[in-house]
């Protein structure tokens, strides 16, 4: 039988078939293992059997009526929202995408500002703007009367600020699939004499209706999971959530109720789980396959009505992110909250404070920066090393590690960090230390909560990596790590760098995951800002989400400075 | 010679241990405001140079739950508390969480406010009474006005399940002719219970509620600073509490830990909290400006050990009452 031309002698044949891939994939399922079966499967198994889990506690939850109200809150207001944001996101993204409205990339930025401004933070921000003593809206008469409540503080509060934020999600879904869309359909159109209504109609809009439905599916995902808009606006407008209720529960009792939370997790759980299937059966019934070099399928010209139709663009966009901004730093300015700003009044006590006094800032700083670089990195080569995989022949381990961070990013972020706290509160077996109150629990949580951020980008680049490549290394004798280094990594890296800059992003601002693990010394920015503005002092709240809001402007500035000599892609709002 | 050398050397060793062992960090688990926190661990470490103190912060229940956790997690950070009120104190010191501090000076305070067992410390004396925004039509002097139909649609009170002092607040309100009849008349009416002090101060400031029930020292301090409100001692009394300080047993920092209590409980140290607007627990220390005379503030009674063995069960009515 002849030897099979599949790789050039080496000295060790059988040693380097065990040492390449078998030991990446033995490296990827232990933190596999770490990242989602421990902490998801402990969810389950104390759901399921702990002591105060059972089926007689699934019946309990189920019948609590204040669960029931959580239940059907998440949904509505997930759903609605998710509504909401498509019309708006894909509204958005058909007048930037298809007509020559100028200054796209700014508008771009502006829009994706609304998602990278963290939820607590927008909240506190509009808080600020409607509320009774809004220097904004007595400035213009409408501020409601003293006494009454808050009208952000409502069912619509929480489903319009969640709509706001899910919008960049739609935005960007669709923004993707237009550049992608093939213009063969469009411009045969055009030759048998549609109109660009009649395109748009019946060409554009029908081909866009998987990524339409990925972005509702993204949106509801994402709104079900949120914390910081119905945390901040919910709890004083009775209108709890299933994330927020756990966070109630567990912020004042502790582990004497974890039981409880991982019945709660699992029900939620299941919920985002199965809406993230039923999207995956409906796309694969929706999407037809296409191909042809992508080009802008329409181009729509607006003639006299580009100037007005930028304007009103741009008008909604400083509404919905400069004017809370704007509130927030009128707060951060007063000497104490319900006092107007007038030139009388202005202080910076509140930035001296939280930037000179308070020890605990310098810290959330320095701990927010070094968890999303970390998260940034750990996602990258986590997901090329999952992508590696992917082509060989231990693909399935790949498959499966992907829809394990798949099922981990649908689940709520509440969901993960109690799986993480149940996990790992007791002190590992061994070693006799707990990872609780240390960072590495914070960036644990934060890897699996955003590793299919980073899976899918790669993913993609290896699809369509060019296998010919590889074989003519193998051929050539180059070994597994060889090859990953020298042709995947080079071809790869692009598109690892594009998830793990949304990664580091997303960690730098994000608050659900930290809000219930955070400890001494491991408090990041989202906690503080959350602490400051749970516990009432709204002027350091207010302070200190200015300086978030400046240093995530920074870094993106930053970004995007660099995005100039980088690949297009990498950077989200850019191209 | 010797053996005066030898007794010599062995005085010095002792006091140089003695001061040695003043230093290292020192982790504070407190309920005080951030802004209040800060100064106190600032002028600890200020009177203490080597000592850094760190402090976490938030409400009483919330901070109690993430001790546990740590505790549970076998890994304890928290060497010193300092929270509202003495009835978690006697839970923990029932426990054996606490460590006994015997050489404290609390001869300067009155009996019966202090642990006689040393094992926590009053620092502070904070009432909760009634708030308004001034621009509220009706200037509530006592609970019972509380109960007019539109002065509870927008009253709103910390929730216990939040705040330490609320609870006591509950407890000794629930104690007097008032009873638990008052508080459900509020919840009837629309009254809202939701977080801690600092969310009352905020939303009777901002003036999304006009009516609430606050401690002392938020509404006097905040009305100096501009903010549209003003406080009331209700004509019934108003509930106090002590703020209490307490070494918790696992302190690998025990010295420093007690140096700190010591502070707190110097004259120097409640001049400190004076001047952040807290009435001082030291007799002999000025109140801040704002305060009544000490001897015409009517505290209610408060049965501390019966509040201890009902903490559930009234936790639970309320909740039933208002939600949570």
């Amino acid at each position: 039988m002849p030897a099979p031309l599949r790789e050039a002698p080496a000295r060790w044949p059988g040693l380097r078939r065990i040492t390449g891939e078998p030991v990446l994939l033995a490296l990827i399922v232990l933190a596999a293992f770490a990242l989602f079966v421990l902490p998801l499967g402990a969810i389950g198994r104390l759901a399921v059997s702990g002591t105060g889990g059972g089926p007689d506690a699934f019946v309990s939850a189920v019948n609590s009526r204040s669960v029931q109200r959580a239940f059907w809150h998440s949904l509505e207001s997930a759903a609605l929202s998710a509504v909401a944001a498509t019309l708006v996101g894909g509204a958005l993204a058909l007048l930037i995408g298809l007509t020559d409205v100028r200054g796209r990339t700014a508008l771009s930025f502006a829009i994706l500002m609304l998602m990278m401004i963290p939820p607590h933070v927008t909240a506190i921000a509009w808080i600020q703007m409607l509320g009774p003593s809004s220097v904004l809206l007595q400035a213009l008469n409408l501020a409601p009367a003293p006494g009454s409540t808050h009208p952000l503080y409502s069912r619509e509060g929480v489903i319009g600020l969640l709509a706001l934020q899910q919008v960049p999600l739609v935005y960007l879904t669709l923004r993707a699939a237009l550049r992608a869309l093939p213009r063969d359909l469009a411009e045969a159109a055009r030759v048998n004499g549609a109109g660009p209504w009649r395109v748009l109609t019946r060409v554009v809009l029908p081909l866009l209706r998987p990524a339409v439905l990925a972005g509702f599916a993204l949106a509801f995902v994402s709104a079900l999971g949120n914390f910081g808009v119905p945390a901040l606006l919910g709890i004083p407008g009775r209108y709890v959530t299933v994330p927020v209720l756990m966070w109630q529960r567990l912020a004042s009792s502790g582990p004497s109720v974890l039981a409880d939370m991982a019945v709660l997790a699992t029900l939620i759980g299941a919920v985002a789980v199965a809406a993230v299937w039923a999207q995956m059966r409906l796309m694969r019934h929706a999407s037809v396959a296409l191909i042809g070099p992508p080009q802008q399928p329409l181009r729509l010209t607006l003639g006299r009505w580009r100037s007005p139709v930028e304007l009103a663009l741009w008008a909604v966009l400083a509404f919905a992110v400069v004017a809370p901004l704007l509130a927030m730093l009128a707060t951060a300015l007063v000497p104490t909250y319900g006092v107007p700003l007038r030139a009388d009044t202005v202080t910076l006590r509140h930035f001296h404070e939280v930037i000179l006094n308070q020890t605990v800032t310098a810290r959330a700083f320095a701990n927010s920066a070094a968890l999303a670089v970390l998260a940034g990195l750990g996602v990258a080569a986590l997901a090329l090393a999952v992508g590696a995989l992917s082509r060989g022949r231990l693909r399935g381990g790949a498959r499966a590690v992907t829809t394990l961070a798949e099922v981990a990013y649908a689940v709520p972020g509440l969901v993960i960090s109690v799986g993480f706290i149940i996990a790992f509160l007791r002190p590992l077996p061994g070693l006799g230390i707990s990872l609780y109150g240390t960072h590495a629990i914070i960036l644990g949580a934060y890897l699996s909560a955003f590793l299919a951020v980073g899976l899918k980008p790669v993913g993609v680049a290896f699809a369509v990596l060019d296998p010919a490549l590889h074989e003519a290394a193998r051929v050539s004798g180059a070994g597994f790590w060889r090859r990953l280094w020298r042709i995947d990594l080079p071809l790869i890296a692009p598109a690892a760098a594009s998830g793990a800059v949304l990664v580091m992003l997303t960690a730098w601002n994000e608050v659900t995951l930290s809000s219930i693990l955070w400890t001494r010394g491991t408090e990041t920015l989202g906690t503080v800002i959350f602490n400051y503005e749970d516990g009432g002092y709204s002027t350091l709240s207010s302070a200190m989400s200015i300086l978030s809001v400046a240093a995530t402007l920074a870094l993106m500035g930053l970004l995007h400075r660099l995005g100039r000599n980088l690949p297009p892609g990498i950077i989200p709002w850019r191209g | 010679m010797r053996r005066l050398i030898l007794s010599t050397l062995a005085a010095l060793s002792l006091s140089t241990a003695v001061h040695a062992e003043v230093g290292g960090t020192l982790v504070l688990y407190t309920s005080q405001p951030n802004e209040d926190a800060q100064k106190t661990v600032d002028a600890f470490m200020a009177a203490n140079p080597g000592v850094t103190v760190e402090f976490v912060r938030d409400g009483t229940p919330k901070i109690m739950a993430k001790f546990r956790a740590e505790l549970e997690a076998g890994a304890p950070q928290a060497d010193v508390l300092l929270i509202a009120d003495s009835v978690t104190m006697e839970g923990l010191k029932a426990e054996g969480l606490l460590m006994a501090h015997p050489d404290a000076d609390t001869s300067a305070y009155e009996p019966g406010i202090m642990d006689a067992d040393k094992t926590w410390f009053a620092t502070k004396l904070i009432t909760t009474g009634i708030v308004y925004n001034t621009s509220a039509p009706v200037k509530p002097v006592s609970y019972a006005d509380l109960t007019a139909p539109e002065v509870t649609a927008a009253f709103m009170m910390p929730s216990p399940l939040a705040s330490g002092a609320a609870t006591i607040h509950m407890v000794a309100l629930t104690g007097t002719e008032l009873g638990w009849g008052f508080y459900e008349a509020l919840a009837r009416q629309g009254a809202v219970a939701d977080g801690g002090n600092g969310g009352v101060l905020k939303a009777v400031a901002g003036g999304e509620k006009l009516y609430g029930f606050l401690v002392d020292f938020l509404a006097i301090r905040e009305a100096a600073a501009g903010a549209p409100i003003q406080f009331v001692f209700p004509t019934e009394g108003v509930s106090a509490v002590s703020e209490p300080v307490a070494i918790l047993a696992n302190t690998t920092n025990p010295d420093t830990a007690k140096a700190f209590v010591d502070f707190l409980i110097s004259e120097s140290g409640q001049q400190v909290a004076a001047d952040m607007g807290y009435l001082p627990a030291h007799p002999a220390v000025t109140p801040p400006a704002g305060f009544p005379a000490r001897d015409t503030i009517k505290i209610l009674p408060f049965d501390a050990a019966k509040a201890l063995a009902d903490e559930e069960a009234n936790k639970t009515r309320f909740t039933e009452m208002f939600g949570g």
